[in-house]
């Protein structure tokens, strides 16, 4: 107990040495007068910084406020927008194309996640060990994050051909000569899960191997000593202490799959097909806006989209602040 | 923190901020100056807007020059913008208030840009004819598919129908003679094709003997509206201006195309694109070019032979596929002055027809191409021009792209869910008519 309060005097001591950071100027408190640099050197700071400012406020800011705009209007992109308030809002309730394609996109955010999780994971930790050739494995296996989305996808496009590389494969060992893995409403979205896995798990990997390498040998150590097994130093050493990572992990592949857009535009058939089974939120803004002409639909498809990101990611942190 | 105050003090000059205000405020004045160009108040700039085809651009360059030449208080501002990106270029600019003065576009997305009162009704003086019929007597056909409401709005710059080629090897090797055996009708068409298709020991094929162009999404709305059409009928009604996709004329067609791939087994959704596939010997026949097709067979060294579409053997029209064209049209929202400079600029396009169609592959019917060298040292274009003289347009309509899609949407429930047609079809003819009852509403039409 004497040692904690000696502790947090020492810390508290440490803070008061420390300058300001900028967040306790901006969240405790401006600086006291005297602290203050003269006013011709924070006129001189403000001139480097507006640049930037002007910029992400022109291509970052004012489109997220106009995209809200946009949400309230009857737009066509031909014709003046017109304000209809919340009414496309209260049409997605029964919009069935956004509701499928938000069905297909749960569907697809936990096909994208859940098994990218657990998969990056499993590889972090077998390339984290030390075997003949493993320099030479990791790279291989990181290859199919360099390609762009679009490659991937039009790769896969001839790989997943009903009489393709694919279908050979299962072929040989059941004897079926074709498979209509793009054109079947069931197969179609398995296939988009699969091929968007593919190329993520490697770039997870890297995340977690990071996570890995910060965690002290020591303590595994003191726990072999102890008895523990390697199961057990993976559950109760390495596991609570990649809690950080395994959240980034969490949230980046959520946010990535609900963004989605490339893989179903190039590699399902007719943007979105079969019979919309592969049709995402990503997809349907695409379509709304340019595709139908109904820009007003696609921000407030866009809106929809940004408060369920926004709330599972907040989810996600909420639950990963949690302390065992 | 006073010490390291003076520092920076020292380290930089003096400013004020009367002096920063007074800096920032010549920066903003240039940036803002910067963009705007001196222009004369005598010259007129028209932008021109057409999407690339390498062979026609050089063409174009020279029309520009030609028409600054002939018209020295108007410059033409020329931009080639690539096919992938045309349409969403384009419709962002209007979006802005920037679109071009001179543009061009397919005859699917005419009606949209028509709906939105963004098209020019055709200016007959600007043009340089008396009258709309001294314009389309020029033409065998061209027009129908930019003509709303009684007026023109733009100029047949392409005019393209789809025949069917013969690969004469595959069908020499299963025995058939394209001239003697390809099928008349549409019921004759699945047992020829039986024979030019190679199946594996599962039934799968390895070599089909036709194939509809599945991957392109216009191609059902061609080819249906085609098969409506050869039944007398209309995919839209032309009273109503609904779909009619629950009338026995589309059962009828649709009914087609599903057996064909699921009765038949003989292709479907699930292959490629049969245009490759053609042009890879993979495919005895391909029924999707048109004279675009010819050089692309030349240059893979393909012997074809041409026949026209089948029809339905009992068809109350004798048309083949639909006829389809791009449309070079004029910005309402120009300026007058600009207008009429287009319009100008419009003619000048269309008298250089001969050249554009002998050395860019592009057609539109008008007598001086039908006399010229390049039109009749070709034997196989007679064919498809006397197929084009039959053929009807395709219907365009606003909202062109969400109705497509669910008739692709009801097309995938069939022929891949194996859904019956006759619940399928009043379903997505709801859905349709809703769809185009919106796009209508919205363009105030």
């Amino acid at each position: 107990m004497g040692g904690n309060a000696a502790t947090q005097a020492a810390e508290a001591a440490d803070a008061a040495a420390q300058p300001p950071s900028i967040v306790t100027r901006l969240f405790g408190g401006w600086p006291r007068r005297s602290e203050r640099p003269p006013l011709d050197i924070r006129w001189w700071g403000l001139g480097f910084v507006l640049p930037v400012v002007m910029f992400f406020a022109v291509f970052s800011v004012f489109p997220v406020f106009f995209g809200f705009y946009l949400s309230l209007t009857d737009y066509d992109l031909l014709s003046p927008p017109l304000f209809v308030g919340l009414d496309n809002f209260r049409n997605l309730v029964s919009d069935k194309l956004f509701l499928t394609a938000l069905v297909n996109t749960l569907i697809f955010v936990v096909g994208a996640t859940v098994p990218v999780w657990a998969a990056s994971l499993a590889a972090a930790l077998l390339f984290d060990q030390v075997f003949r050739g493993r320099d030479v494995v990791k790279a291989i296996f990181f290859l199919p994050v360099l390609p762009p989305a679009v490659v991937i996808a039009v790769i896969w496009r001839l790989l997943l051909h009903p009489n393709g590389i694919a279908t050979s494969t299962v072929g040989w060992f059941s004897g079926i000569s074709e498979i209509p893995w793009l054109a079947n409403t069931v197969l179609a979205p398995l296939a988009m899960i699969v091929v968007h896995d593919w190329a993520a798990i490697p770039f997870f990997m890297l995340i977690w191997l990071a996570g890995l390498a910060g965690i002290p040998q020591e303590a595994r150590d003191a726990a072999a000593v102890d008895g523990a097994g390697a199961l057990q130093r993976f559950w109760y050493i390495d596991l609570p202490l990649l809690r950080p990572t395994s959240l980034l992990v969490a949230s980046l592949a959520t946010i990535n799959a609900f963004q989605s857009f490339v893989l179903q535009f190039v590699l399902s058939s007719d943007q979105g097909g079969p019979a919309n089974s592969t049709l995402v939120l990503g997809l349907l803004v695409f379509k709304y806006g340019f595709q139908y002409f109904r820009m007003g639909d696609a921000a407030a498809v866009s809106v929809v989209m940004f408060a369920i990101i926004m709330s599972v990611t907040l989810l996600q942190l909420r639950l990963g602040r949690r302390v065992y | 923190m006073r010490h390291h105050n003076a520092t920076l003090k020292s380290m930089m000059p003096h400013l004020t901020r009367r002096a920063f205000a007074v800096l920032a405020a010549l920066v903003v004045t240039a940036l803002l100056s910067a963009p705007v160009a001196p222009a004369s108040a005598q010259t007129t700039t028209i932008k021109v807007w057409l999407h690339d085809h390498p062979p026609r651009v050089a063409i174009d360059k020279a029309i520009v020059a030609e028409f600054e030449k002939a018209n020295p208080d108007i410059k033409v501002q020329y931009d080639v913008i690539p096919v992938g990106e045309y349409g969403q270029k384009l419709l962002t600019a209007f979006a802005s208030g920037s679109g071009p003065d001179v543009f061009m576009n397919s005859i699917l997305l005419v009606s949209q840009y028509q709906s939105a009162k963004i098209l020019a009704p055709v200016d007959f003086a600007g043009l340089g004819y008396a009258d709309e019929k001294a314009l389309t007597s020029q033409y065998l056909t061209g027009f129908d598919g930019i003509r709303f409401g009684g007026k023109l709005y733009g100029l047949p710059i392409e005019v393209s129908n789809w025949v069917c080629y013969a690969n004469n090897a595959i069908w020499k090797e299963a025995g058939l003679d394209p001239d003697k055996d390809f099928p008349k009708t549409w019921e004759a068409l699945p047992a020829v094709m039986e024979k030019l298709t190679k199946r594996d020991a599962n039934g799968v094929p390895t070599r089909r003997g036709f194939d509809f162009l599945w991957p392109n999404r216009n191609m059902f709305w061609f080819v249906l509206s085609s098969m409506f059409h050869q039944q007398g009928k209309d995919m839209v009604d032309a009273q109503t201006g609904k779909m009619a996709f629950d009338t026995p004329a589309a059962a009828r067609a649709v009914q087609y195309m599903v057996d064909y791939a699921n009765k038949y087994r003989l292709g479907g959704p699930q292959y490629g694109d049969a245009r490759s596939d053609f042009l890879g010997g993979r495919l005895g026949t391909e029924c999707s070019f048109g004279l675009f097709g010819i050089p692309q067979m030349k240059t893979a060294n393909l012997q074809y032979t041409i026949k026209p579409a089948p029809r339905f053997a009992d068809a109350a029209s004798d048309n083949g596929f639909d006829a389809y064209a791009f449309y070079m049209m004029v910005n309402a929202r120009s300026t007058p002055a600009n207008q009429k400079a287009a319009w100008k600029y419009a003619r000048m396009y269309l008298d250089r027809s001969v050249e554009l169609f002998e050395k860019a592959g592009l057609f539109v019917p008008r007598p001086e191409v039908l006399a010229s060298p390049g039109y009749k040292s070709d034997p196989n274009i007679g064919l498809i021009v006397d197929e084009l003289k039959k053929a009807k347009f395709a219907p365009s309509i606003p909202g062109y792209d969400q109705v497509l899609d669910i008739l692709l949407k009801g097309r995938d429930q069939m022929v891949q869910g194996g859904q019956p047609a006759a619940s399928v079809l009043p379903a997505i003819n709801d859905e349709m008519n809703t769809a185009l009852a919106r796009a209508r509403t919205r363009a105030g039409g």
